[in-house]
């Protein structure tokens, strides 16, 4: 049957809408958990607040299961998703980069234009500060261009390059993000509390 | 009181969730696995089974042939050494054992042509065109009786009797100039073919003549 959109079920034309509509959903959950705060989002690199690292972790695991579950029982084709193409050195530095700008400046992208529409200052800056990155990357794109689509790899998966069943890739998967957890809980624990 | 035992049930509440993901994901290992079928429904291959889309007749062939009609395939799943040996004009021979190789896809996998598998009867082409619908390949169609059928009617049809009705003689007459399209000659035509055979055999001969003193010389 699924995934809709490919097979035909929701026509193309709906995808803006849809993405719009998704996006709304999105947006309101950021804002709705704390996401639109730089000291919440910043307090997974300092060790006062790990909900970053657990809502992003959950999200995934929860869909990743749901997925496979679809997949088992029909409802969706796994092998029909969208993998997003692999460049290798381009996505490590890409995400060095991201890093270092999520650790300064206290915001991901998303959340950060989230932050904007409650109308933070420090957020408002901080897109701007993406607008600048943005237009300086776009200038000097033919010097950047061999990293930016070099050493690719196709639309892979880690189930493809490990070669491991992906239901107990899940597992193991599910079980390392647990454990992930509750470390996370103890450096919190010991950590002096921060109010914010 | 009440207030108390929610509060201490949900004390444990990040472990329950942590277990309730341990156990789907869990669930997903220990599940059984199936096979899934890949292509087609097994109902929609039945419809296709009795379409009448499925068979195409040799006469009908010879006239797509003939008018060079440039949207049919012809594909002769039979080996390499009957194919050499004979097979209908322009066909293409993929045989059945490498019907799912990667090279053959190409010619399989598409939906410009109208493809017309044949083998010596129906027998082989009919496996090829179960296995090719089954992955869902566009316009399949088989050749009905193959090359027998081809050759027991274009290429050498039988003359009808007189008391057959007019349409047989129709059909006649069609096979019997397709058969000539595809190079048989008949006895009527024979006298304008007699002075053109004799011109090349001449040519041959002269040539084996230039062929003799180069030997002589090594």
């Amino acid at each position: 049957m699924g995934p809709l959109i490919p097979n035909g079920i929701i026509p193309h034309e709906w995808d803006s809408i849809i993405a719009i509509l998704i996006g709304i959903v999105f947006g309101f959950v950021l804002e709705a958990s704390g996401f639109s705060s730089s000291r919440k989002l910043a307090g997974v690199f300092y060790g006062y607040d790990f909900a970053v690292l657990k809502v992003f972790f959950t999200a995934a695991l929860v869909a990743l299961i749901g997925m496979f579950y679809m997949d088992y029982l029909g409802y969706v084709d796994i092998s029909q998703m969208y993998v997003h193409p692999t460049y290798l050195w381009g996505a490590i530095i890409g995400g060095v980069i991201m890093g270092a700008g999520f650790v300064t400046g206290g915001f991901c992208p998303g959340t950060s234009l989230c932050a904007v529409a409650i109308g933070k200052i420090d957020a408002i800056v901080y897109v701007i500060g993406i607008m600048i990155g943005i237009f300086i990357f776009s200038e000097l794109f033919f010097l950047l261009q061999p990293l930016y689509e070099g050493s690719f790899l196709g639309n892979i998966t880690l189930v493809d390059s490990l070669g491991v069943n992906p239901y107990w890739f899940i597992f193991i998967f599910t079980i390392i993000a647990i454990i992930s957890f509750v470390i996370s809980d103890i450096i919190r624990k010991r950590n002096k509390k921060i109010f914010y | 009181m009440v207030k108390k035992k929610v509060a201490k049930v949900l004390a444990f509440r990040y472990m329950v969730l942590a277990g309730i993901l341990i156990i789907l994901a869990g669930g997903l290992v220990l599940l059984p696995k199936y096979e899934k079928h890949e292509g087609i429904k097994p109902e929609q291959l039945l419809s296709n089974v009795i379409s009448p889309e499925r068979y195409i007749t040799t006469d009908y062939l010879a006239d797509k042939l003939i008018s060079q009609d440039p949207s049919y395939l012809l594909i002769d799943v039979r080996d390499e050494e009957s194919y050499t040996t004979y097979s209908i004009p322009n066909a293409i021979n993929i045989p059945l054992a490498k019907l799912l190789d990667e090279d053959s896809e190409m010619y399989l996998n598409q939906d410009q042509f109208n493809i017309v598998l044949f083998s010596n009867d129906n027998f082989s082409a009919d496996q090829a065109w179960i296995l090719c619908n089954r992955l869902d390949y566009k316009n399949l169609h088989v050749l009905k009786g193959g090359v027998n059928m081809w050759y027991n009617t274009i290429i050498n049809p039988i003359k009808p009797t007189e008391d057959m009705p007019a349409e047989a003689f129709e059909l006649f007459t069609f096979r019997k100039a397709a058969s000539m399209y595809f190079g048989v000659a008949y006895p009527e035509q024979f006298k304008a073919t007699v002075v053109k055979k004799v011109i090349p055999k001449k040519v041959i001969t002269v040539k084996k003549k230039k062929k003799a003193p180069a030997e002589g010389g090594c």
